[in-house]
């Protein structure tokens, strides 16, 4: 992709309601999300030629949700996926888009993520085994949840940087702040202190269950445009600037080099995309599925230097008023979890200053940067500006 | 009382590993190419891609250091309910430090596990002619 800053919109975002228990499919989820955005864009379902999900074989296809929209799109595209697939499904799109096949891509991720189908549980260990990447070294000693996987990078990291229990509960303190003004927030009613933080048991040590994200049934849908056709919307587009993917390590659940995580290549990648450095971002949406893998993300993203990156966040740098409020939603901590675009939803409202005139809105925010991170092996992030 | 536990499925890419597992040695994948050692190894190296890969046996005397943990207070997998809080390790081998195999650390309080400590592997029999190897602190 050659030089796509500003070309590109976002132009519609929306979700679903979020639960423990839907009471509904995917599909139905997965249609009020698109309807959602469609209504934010202002656009109609037909003006959408292309149509793009990623899943764990939990959800509908692209293919469905196009179908029951009435619309008989060009494209469709389902690709098996998590934490950083929204980031490649946009670069997708904007490929696409350049390349004169689409018109305007509607991305969407929908999960049961509560009532049906979880991550890491449930599963036939046999199954596993086959399943995973290396899964006959990791299932015989117990290990299949991924709280127990990111445990293992975090208590390394944390041994070699400094970082301690307390750093990670100001992530999840922070973010339960921010979920705390806002009412679509799961854990909306649900404040969290250091000392209730602190006084939780562990379910994997060093993770707590506020440590990890909240699984939820939910659908996002995010609607991706040129920045020409953007003009004809009715939201207020927010820009592409640069956007950069990456994969390096080659077990993601079997880590042996913590020198090899995919948002270190990532980072200066999409800096260099977007024309700006880590002191021009004023907001952030960073991929949380554990506190700790914000941490990790801070420190490659050039945010709090090594070893810093804890009192980065014991100084409050993440809330409202710090320097880099971030996951101002809540977040997947505390506000929802469809594997990374819920954060995404949350940066562009926030960049298009949709809070105005309340205590949500991060003041003057011209610039965001969004995060995915699906493991040491997997990361996509992109600048976003207003 | 009856193995509840996972026992490790052997495929075309492990079996070598876990067929030495079976006699008590420990045997890892090298590549011929790069000379990088392949764990968990595969079809091809991770590190280049070649094809020309060879087992090489550490043998039945392995010594480690713990890498990095999690402590389980939860049974994620059947079988593992009556063994919590479980510890999760990896263990970087003393004799090929670029190679960290996860295991458990057993005979080992939760409280006492750290980054550093020495281990030495043992070898669990689990079934008929199947062992599993795990690791237990060194004593000083
Ligand atoms: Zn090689």
């Amino acid at each position: 992709m050659g030089k796509i800053t500003d070309r590109y919109a976002i132009v519609g975002v929306g979700e679903s309601e979020r639960s423990r228990n839907s009471g509904t499919t995917p599909l139905h989820m997965a249609l009020d999300a698109a309807r959602s955005a469609l209504k934010d864009s202002g656009l109609n379902a037909q003006d959408v030629d292309g149509f793009m999900s990623y899943n764990e074989n939990d959800s509908c296809t692209s293919h469905e949700l196009a179908t029951y929209l009435g619309v008989r799109p060009k494209y469709v595209k389902d690709i098996h996926g998590g934490g950083s697939s929204t980031e490649m499904l946009i670069g997708d799109a904007v490929g696409l888009i350049e390349a004169g096949i689409l018109n305007t891509v509607l991305i969407f991720r929908s999960m049961n993520g509560s009532s049906g189908q979880r991550v890491g549980r449930g599963y036939d260990p046999d199954m596993l085994q086959g399943a995973l990447p290396g899964g006959s070294y990791i299932i015989p000693y117990g290990s299949a949840s991924p709280s127990q996987w990111f445990g293992m990078f975090a208590t390394r990291h944390m041994h070699e940087t400094g970082i301690t229990k307390e750093h990670l509960g100001h992530v999840c303190t922070s973010f339960y702040e921010h979920a705390g003004r806002n009412p679509k927030a799961f854990l909306h009613a649900k404040p969290l202190t250091m000392e209730k933080y602190m006084d939780t048991p562990d379910i994997s040590y060093p993770f707590n269950i506020h440590d990890s994200c909240l699984e939820l049934d939910e659908a996002n849908a995010i609607i991706v445009t040129s920045a020409e056709r953007a003009r004809d919307c009715m939201s207020k587009p927010v820009y592409i600037m640069g956007m950069s993917a990456r994969q390096c390590h080659p077990h993601a659940h079997y880590w042996s080099d913590l020198d090899q995580v995919a948002s270190d290549f990532v980072a200066p990648k999409v800096y260099e995309s977007a024309g700006v450095k880590p002191e021009d971002i004023q907001v952030a949406s960073i991929y949380d599925c554990f506190s700790w893998v914000v941490l990790r993300q801070l420190e490659a993203y050039g945010f709090a230097p090594r070893g810093e990156v804890g009192n980065f966040v014991a100084e409050g740098n993440l809330r409202m008023g710090g320097k880099l409020p971030t996951n101002t939603a809540g977040g997947m901590l505390s506000e929802g979890y469809t594997h990374g675009m819920n954060n995404v939803l949350e940066i562009v409202r926030q960049i298009r200053h949709e809070y105005k005139g309340t205590d949500r809105q991060v003041e003057g925010c011209e610039i965001g940067i969004c995060t995915g991170w699906s493991g040491p092996d997997i990361a996509g992030a992109m600048i976003l500006r207003n | 009382m009856e193995y509840q536990k996972p026992i490790p499925l052997k495929n075309q890419d492990n079996s070598p590993y876990w067929d030495a597992a079976d006699r008590h040695e420990l045997t890892l994948q090298r590549c011929d190419s790069c000379h990088e050692y392949a764990h968990p190894p595969g079809p091809s190296c991770a590190k280049c891609g070649s094809t020309d890969l060879s087992w090489v046996s550490i043998g039945d005397d392995v010594k480690a250091t713990i890498y990095s943990y999690v402590v389980s207070y939860r049974p994620f997998l059947p079988g593992f309910q009556d063994e919590l809080p479980l510890i999760i390790a990896q263990a970087e081998l003393e004799k090929v430090p670029e190679v960290k195999i996860m295991c458990n650390v057993l005979e080992c309080k939760p409280e006492d596990i750290q980054i550093g400590m020495p281990v030495q592997m043992i070898w669990q029999d689990i079934a008929e002619d199947r062992a599993l190897p795990q690791w237990k602190p060194v004593d000083e």
